[in-house]
């Protein structure tokens, strides 16, 4: 038996990892997209038959709330994505060019606290910040600055600023890994050569770290559309977004087939938003899909 | 004589069966019911004292499962062999669930005795199961906004409150499935008059709404919200806690039933066992015991509560006749075009 026959270590590594995948993603996402294509349970109801009527029931929207909720969660998604990268760029750059170990120690925890408490706290916690009679409001009210609460809460503004404060950790800690790659010779190289501090940013920092932006970006992304608990608590009546009524679909409305239906859709509408986002950078960069 | 030959078939005949009847002792010593139940206070009690003394009692193990919800994880279970032998619900779920033949039609006192001890709304035909307690859903309120005790369902409506009134995520919580229902009685033909109420939901915005009543609870403890709708346990439980400024009120058109239902799995495969815990949750001391504990209404006539609980509590058939059951059959039925509505109305 030669070498080339038996698998490598490496391959042995990354078989639990594939089989948790398969077991914890594949398989169960390809029974949910089977009954979504089913009229009720296969297993329990011998009468459910096949049907494209989920599907059917999105695509026509006769309840004129669907599409909405897709916009709606993609439109969360993407301000999100681009509030975290706005806020998450700068300090990732700082972290990764920082000369002390114990200031970057100290920014690197900063940045990590928050995710040692968990989601549900940290959007409670935005509750009582951002609700009417919340801190702002009230110390606004109290100093006569405002008459009236301003509309911090129950709306896509205070769902936003939670996500944001939840997902911008991943943000950091995916760029700085990037950043902290790039020889920064390359960025003085280019000052020398009579680019200002704003140029030589612009094209020599930036498109080396669009890797970082890219995955970072994807991350923030993923998380975002997918979320469930922050939505629910901070949008009032003003949010619904397409992992709510997921969650009503199989909760209280007990129609598993429907939000399997739902959640195909929003998955192959998430994998084209990634696949062209990922073409755009591909093409700023000047090189192939990055992802 | 018996001959070895006889000896040897006689002992292999005792043999077999003992292996035939053991499973059946084995399977008799370790009977074990699976329940539904709340979290909270209630799932406290019931796990200190209520289960253990039904375990002790009927020789068996309670499995309780508190993690809602609990209807899917039925419906994705063999009918032949559930995962629940007794399940815990609202009325509206054990509306849907007996619409899938997850539950029993009816249970009555030739299989749950102490049925012959309720009062009529616990087994009325709005009811699937047993009702073995029930809430008053009315309006709970701030007492330090200069507001008025409410009387009725349109105070809720005082322009006074925008803003400042709560009520629920229609499609995800049955109190503001209710409460829907309660708006085409008040402001309507009936609680089915749903354009009425449909209306009467558009005039309450702006309103805070919530998903589900312990949010309620803290929206009116924080004073986030002035009014809401609630039920009466939700604001009776923080009494004498810090004296929280809030009170519930019982409007004059009626408050809604927020039952907590008992049924059994058709195919259940210890349904004796099922209906034995039914009767013993409907035991006057048992009642007593949640009753207080909680701030519910006890099913059984005979119950006698602490006169602090019988003060506030449906404990004479004259409380009790101001209960309004709704017909969660009906709803159920139009939930979908429901749900759509109700979402257009209250977004922006």
């Amino acid at each position: 038996m030669t070498n080339a026959a038996r698998p490598s270590p490496i391959a042995w590594l990354i078989a639990p990892a594939g089989l948790l995948f398969v077991l914890f993603f594949v398989l169960p996402f390809a029974v949910m997209t089977a009954m979504s294509f089913y009229s009720g349970n296969p297993v329990t109801n011998p009468n459910a038959f096949l049907t494209t009527r989920h599907y059917e029931r999105f695509l026509f929207d006769t309840a004129g709330i669907f599409h909405e909720a897709l916009w709606s969660t993609l439109r969360i998604g993407l301000v999100t994505t681009i509030v975290s990268l706005l806020i998450g760029y700068p300090l990732a750059h700082w972290m990764a060019r920082m000369q002390s170990r114990l200031g970057h120690a100290l920014v690197l925890m900063a940045v990590i606290a928050p995710m040692l408490t968990g989601i549900v706290v940290r959007t409670f916690a935005w509750m009582t910040i951002l609700q009417d009679k919340g801190v702002i409001n009230t110390t606004l009210m109290q100093w006569g600055l405002i008459e009236k609460p301003l509309p911090l809460m129950y709306n896509e503004f205070g769902t936003i600023v939670a996500l944001v404060h939840i997902y911008v950790p991943f943000m950091v800690l995916t760029l700085t890994g990037v950043i902290g790659r790039i020889d920064e010779r390359l960025e003085q190289a280019a000052r020398s050569l009579g680019a200002g501090r704003l140029r030589a940013f612009v094209e020599v920092t930036l498109p080396l770290s669009l890797p970082g932006i890219l995955a970072g970006s994807l991350l923030v992304f993923a998380l975002s559309i997918s979320a469930y608990v922050t939505p629910s608590l901070m949008g009032g009546t003003d949010v619904l977004t397409l992992p709510m009524l997921i969650a009503q679909q199989v909760g209280t409305s007990f129609n598993p087939n429907f939000a399997g239906a739902l959640g195909v859709i929003l998955l192959l509408v998430s994998l084209a938003i990634v696949v062209a986002y990922n073409r755009i950078l591909a093409r700023l960069a000047g090189g192939q899909g990055m992802a | 004589m018996i001959s070895r030959r006889k000896a040897l078939r006689a002992g292999a005949g005792l043999a077999a069966l003992a292996t035939m009847g053991a499973p059946s002792i084995v399977h008799a010593q370790t009977k074990t019911l699976k329940i539904t139940t709340w979290g909270g206070k209630w799932g406290e009690v019931m796990k200190a004292t209520v289960l253990p003394a039904f375990e002790k009692e009927f020789k068996c193990t309670v499995s309780a499962d508190q993690a809602f919800p609990f209807l899917p994880k039925l419906q994705v279970s063999p009918k032949n062999d559930p995962i629940y032998d007794v399940l815990h619900a609202n009325s509206n779920e054990q509306w849907n669930a007996v619409v899938e033949g997850l539950v029993m039609d009816k249970i009555t006192a030739k299989e749950v005795p102490n049925i012959a001890d309720v009062y009529p709304y616990a087994v009325s035909d709005k009811i699937v199961g047993v009702t073995i307690f029930t809430s008053a859903i009315g309006l709970g309120y701030r007492t330090d906004k200069g507001l008025a005790k409410p009387t009725s369902w349109k105070d809720l409506a005082d322009p006074k409150l925008a803003g400042a009134r709560g009520g629920y995520l229609i499609p995800v919580n049955s109190l503001g499935q209710a409460h829907l229902m309660m708006l085409g009685k008040v402001y309507g033909k009936g609680l089915t008059d749903l354009d009425a109420a449909y209306k009467a939901l558009e005039a309450l915005k702006p309103i805070k709404l919530v998903d589900f009543t312990g949010q309620m609870e803290k929206m009116l403890l924080s004073a986030e919200v002035s009014m809401g709708v609630i039920h009466d346990s939700g604001v009776y439980r923080y009494e004498g806690a810090n004296m929280q400024p809030v009170d519930f009120a019982s409007p004059s058109e009626g408050v809604l039933a927020l039952e907590q239902v008992l049924n059994v799995t058709p195919g259940s495969k210890v349904k004796e066992l099922a209906f034995a815990y039914i009767d013993y949750m409907l035991r006057p001391d048992v009642q007593k015991l949640l009753a207080e504990a909680v701030w519910y209404s006890p099913a059984n006539r005979k119950v006698k509560l602490d006169a602090k609980y019988d003060a506030k509590l449906l404990t004479t058939p004259e409380k009790v006749a101001t209960l309004i059951q709704p017909d969660w059959k009906w709803y159920n039925a139009r939930r979908e075009d429901i749900d759509a509505r109700v979402t257009k109305i209250l977004k922006g």
